[in-house]
């Protein structure tokens, strides 16, 4: 008698239910929002095929399409593997394993005709939410991530929807007429889904908050991050050749932001330190390893006269930049000989810094020999014009101070211009530049300032950073933005050591003063225009924010948060049962809100409430409706005791026709006269009220 | 097998502890026993968070498992958005236990009633729900302790009485008592399953199954002892010896004539079949045949209009016909010892 039960059940669980047409749709849309950022980053072909898998499987929901044999499904499976192994050359790599599960999902689109299918899908595309922010958690990404766990969610709602559908077994013939029935209703009843999942999302933000505050934070990461998580969006290199600054001007992400404690230096005094170039083989300038040791004198630590934080955005390089001279820093990081402060891991994610300068200091007073001989080096067949010039400029200024002066006459005065459209120079670069072009930007400029340098003797070192920046007015704060990259040049004199010396300022004063963008005296579009860049500075001032309170939140801020609450000594068991309390606080009055999940309570109609305001008013002198009286029935029993009984009888008679006939004409007015009376209509007592009360109930 | 519990079962023949001879069905009886003691558990009754259990469903594990995925590698590379992201998942999901508890708190389980079936068929078992909290209850689902595959879903609407039903199979007639009931939801995303047990507390009569083949109707048999004397608005039978105490006008003078003594006409009232039915004639090897063979005599006679009475020793029902009649001599049958 049982097995045969159970064979029963096995046999009708057999024929499982299949997700319906809205279903599907929401489903693959959910799925095609959560990778839209991995898509973009795709390769354009194997992000066309995800997307064609999408629309095909909400095609063959729509237009009944058979589900594609499974030797079919298994063929391209395997091709959309093959797929990513040659688009990306390995499945190994954030990116590599982020398309291949967009892919594998978009192979599982295919089988996706039973809801156990579905709901894996609606499940992974929370993970594809979570893995994008491996590549970048820019503000604007907050509305991705609502907008697709909404979508998620909801997909989840009508998948149990589809299930809880008690006519929704999977037939040829039931399926089809299933399909008849719920085609169409995707706008109208079926938005109470998307509504709910809505709801659900919504409602579940305060819990995430709280966990998001308590949850306790890792201070150092269990494995190792891999090293291709930025996509290429790099800052600065390490080494100088022709353009590789030139890349980042028409980037205008954010390079990193400061606040500065105290005195703000001037605009001109806003060099951001970078790699230091020594060594050039005539085409490129590349670090000197042996600057990697501890500078030989450091600048006094006390009253240091600038003090600032910077938030540096993820580059993929060590490089923290700072203002001549750091003397204390709060980061895990070393200083070199030529004061690069570098970090020991490149910079993946957010990170924030305290630096301590102090510009009053003579870098290097002494040159060691060695040093001496690399800052003087170069190539000896190139630039031969370069040379002569140096020559006949050492001969006229003896003096190195004159000598340099000259050479920024000359730049100033001669036609030389600042452009980013320039030729690209070839063997004998900066004879080229120098004579012949006469147009460029810092990094030819730089570049050709130190090969005259050096041609004429004077020790001369490159330096790579960024200049200026831009301050967001009123939120105290600067902002510097990739296009704020920026060379110049270091010569060492027997006097004040290493010197900072900026060819191009004295060739475009405004890129100093300003920046690089007032300097090129271009046509500006659209895109660039003043109300468009302050739009934008708008938006980065939320940015800011955004990095110092959200992205910023690690384990030593979380632990600044609790001691501010007075938790700052709080053991592990407590914080397990605080985030539970703050959990069950965050949850429990959330019952109360659920109406929009239709757990609420029963609608009441206009009528219902405008009756209802009028019998309440007739409780003050204990009189109240029986249970089982009706309307009129009370509003009779009531009248007895009422100078305006007649009154009470005609709302009680209006609410009747409102209530219980059928929508008919003239009810807008009638619902409108019985508001009207709730809204103004008292009971006026006659004078036997008082006596009258209890016995008339009895008669 | 676990359900086997709920079946009427005899009693084992093995002499150590059951715990040893079926720790299955021990369990189960453990677990009923527990349930039971927890609260109410036959209807009418009121789900209350006594009677309620929840736990994730598989999707709800794999989910679980995902967010658990996200959670380890938003920590380690300190990522608060991918942080924030697992908490939200992890907040959407606690809303969804406390929905799908909230959507079975304060349900009224009113009773259950079926109508008696023939042994072999599906009993449908209907139970009545009522929803007393304001609250519109979506995907409650009545399944029985087995399995929820053959389960009835339905949607109650805030304050109205809804319905269930659950087909039962039958392979024995007497009365049945059904086991364990469980009226569950997934709602609203299938992560989480609340469920509630309960037993109906009355039994349900299965009527024997009536044989597949059987000998015709004893007919003959039957007849002698219907048989009634009719009188003269009944059909015209036959002839006979007139007895004293016949009435006169009963004489046949005519055919009298041609014979020496006197004869009467005898009435009878139309070949309308009265049978009374009993085990005694049925063929069968056993008396479970015998009875069906008797069921399906007793349905053949209601379809062919006759009155029949069923004699079975220890009760007796006398010939009647109708729809009221069929079911009290089919209820006769099935609560034969």
């Amino acid at each position: 008698m049982i097995t045969n039960w159970l064979q029963r059940s096995r046999k009708s669980s057999s024929t499982s239910h299949a997700p319906s047409k809205p279903t599907v749709t929401i489903t693959v849309i959910a799925f095609l929002f959560a990778a839209s950022p991995h898509l973009l980053a795709m390769p354009i072909w194997l992000a066309i095929s995800i997307l064609l898998a999408g629309l095909w499987r909400i095609a063959t929901a729509w237009l009944n399409w058979r589900p594609p044999h499974w030797s079919i499904r298994i063929v391209l499976t395997f091709a959309a593997l093959a797929m990513v192994v040659v688009a990306y050359g390995t499945l190994w790599g954030r990116r590599a394993a982020t398309a291949l599960l967009c892919v594998m999902m978009a192979a599982k689109l295919m089988e996706m005709f039973k809801m156990r299918d579905a709901r894996q899908i609606a499940a992974l595309s929370f993970f594809l939410v979570g893995a994008q922010f491996l590549f970048g958690q820019q503000l604007g990404l907050f509305a991705y991530l609502l907008i697709a766990c909404w979508l998620a969610t909801s997909a989840m709602v009508y998948i149990q929807r589809d299930e809880d559908r008690p006519d929704s077994v999977i037939d040829a013939d039931t399926q089809a007429a299933t399909a008849v029935r719920s085609s169409g209703s995707i706008m109208s009843g079926r938005a109470r889904e998307l509504k709910s999942g809505l709801m659900l999302m919504l409602l579940a933000i305060p819990f995430a908050l709280v966990l998001f505050a308590l949850f306790p934070r890792l201070a150092s990461p269990l494995w190792g991050l891999p090293e291709d998580a930025l996509d290429g969006r790099t800052g600065l290199s390490e080494e100088m050749s022709p353009g590789s600054i030139a890349s980042l001007f028409a980037d205008d992400s954010p390079a990193f932001r400061v606040q500065f404690d105290g005195t703000r230096p001037s605009q001109q005094d806003l060099y951001w330190r970078g790699p230091v170039l020594w060594r050039f083989d005539g085409n490129t300038w590349r670090r000197l390893f042996f600057s990697n040791r501890d500078p030989e004198r450091m600048p006094p630590r006390e009253n240091p006269a600038l003090q600032y934080t910077v938030q540096l955005e993820p580059n993929e390089r060590r490089w923290m930049f700072t203002l001549d001279y750091p003397v204390a820093w709060t980061q895990e990081a070393r200083l070199t000989a030529d004061f690069q402060l570098i970090r020991q891991r490149p910079v993946t994610r957010l990170i924030s810094y305290d630096v301590a300068s102090q510009p009053d200091f003579v870098d290097s007073p002494e040159l060691m020999h060695t040093l001496r001989q690399v800052a003087l080096n170069l190539p000896e067949d190139q630039n031969p014009r370069t040379r002569a010039r140096a020559a006949e400029f050492r001969q006229q200024y003896p003096d190195d101070r004159e000598l340099i002066n000259a050479v920024l006459r000359w730049f100033n005065e001669d036609a030389f211009f600042y452009s980013l459209e320039t030729a690209p120079l070839g063997w004998h670069g900066a004879d080229e530049f120098l004579f012949d072009l006469k147009t460029g930007y810092c990094e030819y400029y730089a570049s050709a300032f130190a090969i005259l340098m050096r041609a004429a003797g004077i020790p001369a070192r490159i330096v790579t950073g960024y200049q200026g920046g831009f301050w967001q007015q009123s939120s105290e704060y600067l902002l510097v933005r990739q296009s704020d990259a920026h060379a110049w040049v270091e010569v060492w004199l027997p006097d004040t050591g290493w010197t900072r010396i900026d060819p191009t300022a004295a060739v475009s004063p405004s890129r100093i003063i300003e920046n690089a963008r007032s300097a090129l005296n271009e046509r500006l579009g659209w895109f660039e225009s003043a109300w468009a860049m302050r739009l934008r500075n708008e938006y980065d001032r939320l940015q800011h924010y955004w990095n110092q309170w959200v992205l910023g939140f690690n384990a030593g801020r979380q632990q600044q948060f609790l001691s501010r609450l007075g938790l700052g000594e709080i053991s592990t068991p407590m914080m397990a049962l605080l985030i539970a309390v703050m959990a069950i606080i965050t949850i429990a009055p959330i019952a109360f809100l659920l109406r929009g999940l239709g757990q609420g309570r029963l609608r009441i109609t206009p009528a219902e409430r405008a009756w209802r305001r009028i019998s309440r008013r007739m409780k003050k002198n204990q009189l109240k409706p029986y249970a089982g009286e009706t309307a009129l029935e009370f509003a009779h029993r009531s009248s007895i005791h009422l100078d305006n009984g007649n009154e009470l009888i005609e709302a009680a008679r209006l609410f009747y026709v409102l209530h219980y006939a059928p929508a008919q004409a003239g009810h807008e007015h009638r619902l409108a006269e019985l508001q009207k009376s709730a809204k103004i209509w008292r009971p006026k007592w006659n004078s036997a009220k008082t006596n009258s009360l209890q016995p008339l109930e009895t008669i | 097998m676990s359900s086997s519990k709920s079946w009427p079962k005899r009693a084992s023949p093995e002499a150590y502890p059951a715990v040893f001879a079926a720790p299955g069905r021990w369990l189960n009886q453990k677990l009923n026993a527990w349930l039971k003691r927890r609260g109410p558990v036959h209807p009418p009754l009121r789900l209350a968070y006594r009677q309620i259990f929840i736990l994730p469903t598989r999707f709800g594990w794999i989910l679980g498992l995902i967010a658990f995925a996200m959670l380890m590698g938003s920590l380690n590379f300190n990522n608060n958005l991918g942080l924030f992201t697992t908490f939200l998942v992890a907040g959407i999901a606690l809303l969804s236990l406390h929905i799908a508890y909230r959507n079975l708190e304060g349900l009224s389980i009113r009773g259950c009633n079926a109508d008696s079936v023939f042994s072999g068929n599906d009993l449908t078992l209907t139970v009545q729900l009522a929803d007393g909290s304001h609250r519109l209850r979506s995907g409650i689902r009545l399944g029985g302790a087995a399995g929820e595959a053959q389960a009835d879903v339905t949607d109650l609407q805030a304050d109205q009485d809804g319905q269930l039903s659950l087909t039962i199979p039958t392979a024995q007639r007497g009365w049945l008592k059904v086991g364990r009931l469980r009226l569950s939801t997934r709602h609203p995303l299938g992560l989480f399953e609340a469920w509630s047990v309960f037993w109906p507390e009355q039994s349900f009569l299965i009527w024997p199954q009536p044989a597949d083949q059987a000998p015709p109707l004893p007919v003959s048999a039957s007849q002698r002892e219907s048989e009634q004397p009719g009188d003269e608005g009944d059909e015209f039978h036959g002839l006979r010896d007139w007895r004293e105490g016949d009435p006169i006008h009963r004489i046949a003078w005519k055919a009298s004539q041609r014979h020496q003594d006197l004869l009467a006409r005898q009435f009878s009232r139309p070949a309308q079949d009265e049978l009374m039915l009993n085990l005694e004639q049925a063929p069968g090897l056993t008396r479970e045949q015998r009875i069906s063979v008797v069921t399906r005599w007793l349905l053949d006679a209601d379809r062919s209009g006759a009155r029949f009475g069923l004699d079975l020793g220890s009760v007796r029902i006398a010939p009647d016909s109708g729809a009221k009649h069929r079911t009290r001599c089919l209820n006769a049958l099935a609560e034969l010892p």
